[in-house]
């Protein structure tokens, strides 16, 4: 989806709040002992309050009562809605409007109640619905999705109020569909190979540190002066372990190369001159020569390099023809 | 049996185990009674092969319901004022899950005392299944 197909998208989606859901209607059965019996034994609640006809005669209120969490069953369609499909309504056409764009996920994520009147048997509970707010876009750990939030509102015969629902859920392109989508809309945007990475250990990593700033640093012996690279701990010259550095110029010679034909490693760009190259500074460096033909690089050529960013993660000296 | 505010001290914790070796069948009972049939918590093809799940699950509502069990069998039925609740892990079957209720604060308005909970419904292995918030009025 580009800018501008999002932003209608969204226009879209949006125009769906405040929409009603369902206008307030009664539940098909009033508030009963078999299917209060029914959803606590699903869920292991044997409280007498919901479950002993007997005790809840006995009791302060003299009638069995419904669990709270319960509300929002009474107005549910139950199997009709599998078998038959939902009557279409305005959150079933919101989550069409999802589901075309690619947005086929679902994940009930919050539900907040709240409850102001206890029902018991006999009472019906009337529930009306709306649409009450859409996220902007999110990129969860699910996909990139909205969250959508109805509200529905219950209330009793007399339409004194029961209690609130808010059901939260998020409507996101599943991962798989996340990368189609990107490649169809978006080439560039897939990932492009970067060279192999230069390893940095506990002798070497200060060196490539500085790499990455755009220098190239010889090691230099703090007791003799001797240069050294590769780095390493201890000077060949006298076994000191003392060191610091100095930023080379990048004047050089090809003091012998060879052309990388085959295999073509991803990451790497062809035709790939890599060369010894003595510095001037008097230590040898291998790396690419690059900004000319691979015909015309011989032992001797005259090299000025610079550090170059080679790709999104490569900062390596690249030497051209002096 | 109620509650009574003296009694109480943010802090406190109540807890209970709500379910152990969760089984599709209660389920696909809580399903029947609540009324809810999607196929992804009853419809272990349909779970599988067409929503490419590892298995069915339970419905975020039966996690709720139960963790609300635990609840009202503390606070006594008919003392419930708010609870929401946040689904952060999905529930299995085969998991066992407890729940707990930790005191945050109580208030009181125009004389009713209201006590605030917090509320988290963990599986067997330690994983937080859902989270959440409730209020209830206290004597």
């Amino acid at each position: 989806m580009n800018e501008e197909q999002q932003q209608a998208f969204e226009d879209l989606i949006y125009s769906y709040v405040g929409k009603v859901v369902c206008q307030r209607m009664p539940a098909k059965d009033a508030v009963n002992e078999p299917m209060i019996r029914h959803w606590a034994e699903a869920i292991g609640d044997n409280n007498p309050a919901y479950s002993d006809p007997q005790w809840a005669a006995d009791s302060q209120r003299g009638k069995m009562i419904a669990p709270p969490a319960m509300m929002y069953s009474w107005g549910q369609e139950g199997f009709p809605v599998v078998a038959q499909g939902r009557t279409p309504d305005a959150q079933s056409e919101l989550v069409e409007r999802f589901n075309e764009n690619g947005f086929f996920g679902t994940l009930g994520t919050n539900v907040k109640q709240e409850y102001f009147k206890e029902v018991g048997i006999g009472d019906t509970v009337y529930m009306e619905m709306v649409v009450d707010n859409i996220s902007e876009q999110k990129a969860t750990g699910r996909g990139i999705g909205y969250f959508f939030e109805t509200l529905a509102t219950f209330s009793d015969q007399h339409g004194d109020p029961i209690g609130t629902q808010r059901f939260r859920v998020l409507k996101f392109i599943p991962p798989a569909e996340q990368a189609a989508a990107s490649s169809s809309d978006n080439d560039e945007a897939l990932e492009v190979p970067t060279r192999i990475a230069s390893p940095r250990g506990h002798d070497n990593k200060w060196w490539w540190d500085a790499c990455d700033e755009g220098k190239v640093l010889i090691q230099r012996c703090k007791n003799c002066q001797t240069l050294r690279h590769p780095p390493r701990p201890m000077c060949g010259e006298c076994q000191s372990m003392e060191w610091d550095s100095i930023e080379s110029t990048l004047a050089g010679e090809v003091l012998s190369f060879t052309e990388l034909h085959h295999p073509k490693i991803p990451g790497y760009q062809y035709p790939l001159v890599c060369a010894v190259i003595k510095l001037a500074e008097g230590t040898n460096l291998v790396a690419n020569v690059v900004g000319c033909e691979p015909e015309a690089v011989h032992i001797g050529m005259q090299l000025q390099g610079k550090v170059e960013q080679i790709d999104a993660k490569t900062m390596l000296p690249q030497f051209y023809p002096a | 049996m109620s509650l009574r505010a003296e009694n109480l001290t943010p802090g406190s914790s109540h807890n209970a185990s709500l379910v152990s070796d969760l089984k599709r069948t209660q389920i696909v009972q809580y399903a029947g009674a609540s009324g809810d049939y999607n196929p992804l918590h009853t419809d272990e093809v349909f779970a599988t092969e067409v929503a490419g799940y590892p298995s069915v699950f339970a419905h975020g509502m039966l996690t709720m319901a139960m963790t609300g069990k635990m609840l009202t069998d503390y606070v006594g039925d008919g003392r419930l004022t708010q609870f929401g609740v946040r689904f952060t892990n999905q529930v299995w079957p085969g998991d066992d899950l407890e729940a707990t209720a930790v005191l945050q604060s109580i208030e009181e308005h125009d004389g009713v005392k209201l006590a605030n909970f917090e509320v988290t419904t963990t599986n067997q292995d330690g994983a937080v299944v859902l989270k959440g918030s409730a209020q209830a009025r206290v004597d």
